[in-house]
């Protein structure tokens, strides 16, 4: 395809990204935060259920990932006793195009030394509220909170006829054939996040042991909950952030259940990366951390129809 | 043949549940750690309805069965509409509830793309330009042959279209079918 002309508009959008980018920086700096770049291209891919590695040939026969996140990378830098770290660049994700979604977009993540889970999460919104006009108001919802009020169900004991029930009520229509995990998954992304931060930023919180990640579970009024986090302004997630789990060898045990979970549907199993769980161990600090998309927050911040108005050459949706 | 909904694009002819739809659009939505889903709007080639239907990312549409043959257009028959093929001389008559909707487009002589899904035609597609007849409009004024500024009127197969104010009753004109709207003078 032929080079298209920028408007003057995007111009402008991409002058203030400039801005907002240095603002970002200004931040972690007043705060002591730390910058690191680390490697975009690495040998070892993320592990996740639903987040697809673009892979690369680095030399003939050698296969490397893009990476989805820093995460790997920064938490070894943070057991080697690096300090309170952020990184601000560029991310890759496989078969991620549309509205709100690039392949490739810029996130900011950090890491904060002996941060509570509720410090972290006052972090985050102070950092959204860089980009967004405000101040603005404050929520917080749990999972469960979230699936009693938009969806009325209770989220860990309702059957899939339940579920294809309260989907029904809501005049949605999910495919009666799927698993309970992708109805839930169908609610949480067509009944709930689409309400959620209206007015003001909604932060979801304590979500279900089974999708902890890579965060702590702890114990919160009788029953097993991670400490994980995300933020939603307008219907749009912004973020998502943990308390860190140590625990190699836990962590260990959840990275061999993702990959199961990947191979039961249809995705390939990807490698361990030995070099981040062996880093792992006592001497791991105990931290916080988040990762909040840039891009999202400028779209957000100039109220435009897609991610392509605020990033330089986007790649378009269908 | 089927597509992955990642593959799907506006455009694309799909069948479900035994029938046969033209996708409007497609659009991803994905939580950041959670499944990614794609919600599909689509229109029915045989009642016109819309719905919209979500799929997981990567699951499978079956590709509409839809064959589309260039036929010339003979005469009305009744209600009916009378089509002849290029190639076979077959003659098919194709009813008001397809014609109804694109009679404005209908001229006699005309070669016509039909689509054809199981042996029922689907839809009728006139070719992208057309030429025809302003048979009702008002007076032109001279001076202006900007061609920017418009004015009402219909055509000799009944279309109602904006055409530039120096266009006269009479002259023959290039319509595009596909925005309804005024190309060029028709050059004879």
């Amino acid at each position: 395809m032929p080079h298209e002309p920028m408007t003057n508009t995007k111009i402008l959008l991409l002058h203030d990204r400039s801005a907002m980018l240095a603002k970002a920086r200004a931040f972690f700096a007043e705060r002591g935060v730390l910058e690191v770049d680390c490697c975009a291209l690495g040998p070892c891919p993320a592990i996740d259920s639903n987040i697809d590695v673009i892979p690369a040939e680095v030399a003939p026969f050698q296969i490397g990932y893009l990476h989805t996140s820093p995460e790997y990378a920064m938490k070894r830098l943070l057991a080697d006793g690096i300090g309170d770290i952020y990184y601000l660049g560029h991310v890759f994700r496989q078969g991620e195009i549309g509205r709100i979604h690039n392949p490739e977009f810029t996130m900011a993540e950090w890491y904060r030394i002996g941060f509570s889970f509720e410090q972290m999460i006052q972090e985050t919104c102070d950092f959204i509220q860089l980009f967004l006009p405000g101040p603005l108001k404050i929520k917080k919802i749990t999972y469960r909170e979230a699936f009693a009020q938009y969806v009325n169900i209770d989220y860990s004991l309702a059957s899939v006829p339940e579920l294809l029930r309260a989907a029904s009520k809501l005049g949605l229509t999910p495919d009666p054939t799927w698993p309970r995990d992708a109805l839930i998954h169908f609610l949480l992304t067509y009944a709930i996040e689409p309400s959620l931060g209206k007015e003001e930023v909604t932060i979801l919180t304590h979500y279900p042991p089974h999708e902890a990640a890579l965060a702590c579970v702890v114990e919160k009024n009788g029953e097993f909950v991670a400490e994980r986090f995300e933020a939603y302004y307008q219907g749009v997630e912004l973020c998502n952030g943990y308390h860190e789990l140590a625990d190699s060898l836990e962590l260990r045990q959840r990275f061999r259940e993702v990959n199961a979970t990947r191979v039961r549907g249809g995705k390939p199993a990807y490698a361990l990366d030995e070099a981040f769980l062996s880093s792992l161990g006592s001497h791991f600090p105990d931290c916080c951390g988040v990762s909040v998309g840039v891009d999202r927050l400028l779209f957000l911040r100039h109220k435009v129809q897609s991610l392509a108005e605020i990033i330089p050459f986007a790649w378009l949706p269908s | 043949m089927s597509a992955s909904t990642n593959e799907i694009r506006a455009g694309m002819k799909v069948e479900v549940d035994n029938e046969p739809w033209l996708i409007i659009n497609n659009e991803f939505n994905k939580p950041g750690k959670g499944q990614a889903f794609n919600r599909i709007k689509m229109k029915s080639m045989i009642s016109g309805r819309q719905v919209e239907r979500t799929y997981k990312s990567g699951e499978k549409l079956d590709l509409a069965d839809i064959a589309e043959q260039q036929m010339r257009y003979l005469y009305h028959d009744g209600d009916n509409a009378v089509f002849m093929d290029e190639k076979t001389f077959d003659q098919i008559n194709v009813g008001p509830n397809i014609i109804e909707p694109m009679k404005q487009w209908l001229m006699e002589e005309i070669i016509y793309q039909v689509v054809i899904y199981k042996g029922l035609v689907v839809e009728v597609a006139p070719p992208t330009f057309l030429e025809m007849v302003v048979t009702e409009t008002t007076p032109g004024v001279r001076g202006d042959t900007s061609g920017r500024v418009m004015k009402a009127a219909t055509t000799s197969t009944g279309a109602k279209i904006q055409i530039p104010i120096f266009i006269e009753e009479g002259e023959r004109i290039k319509v595009d079918t596909r925005t309804g709207e005024y190309a060029a003078r028709a050059n004879d």
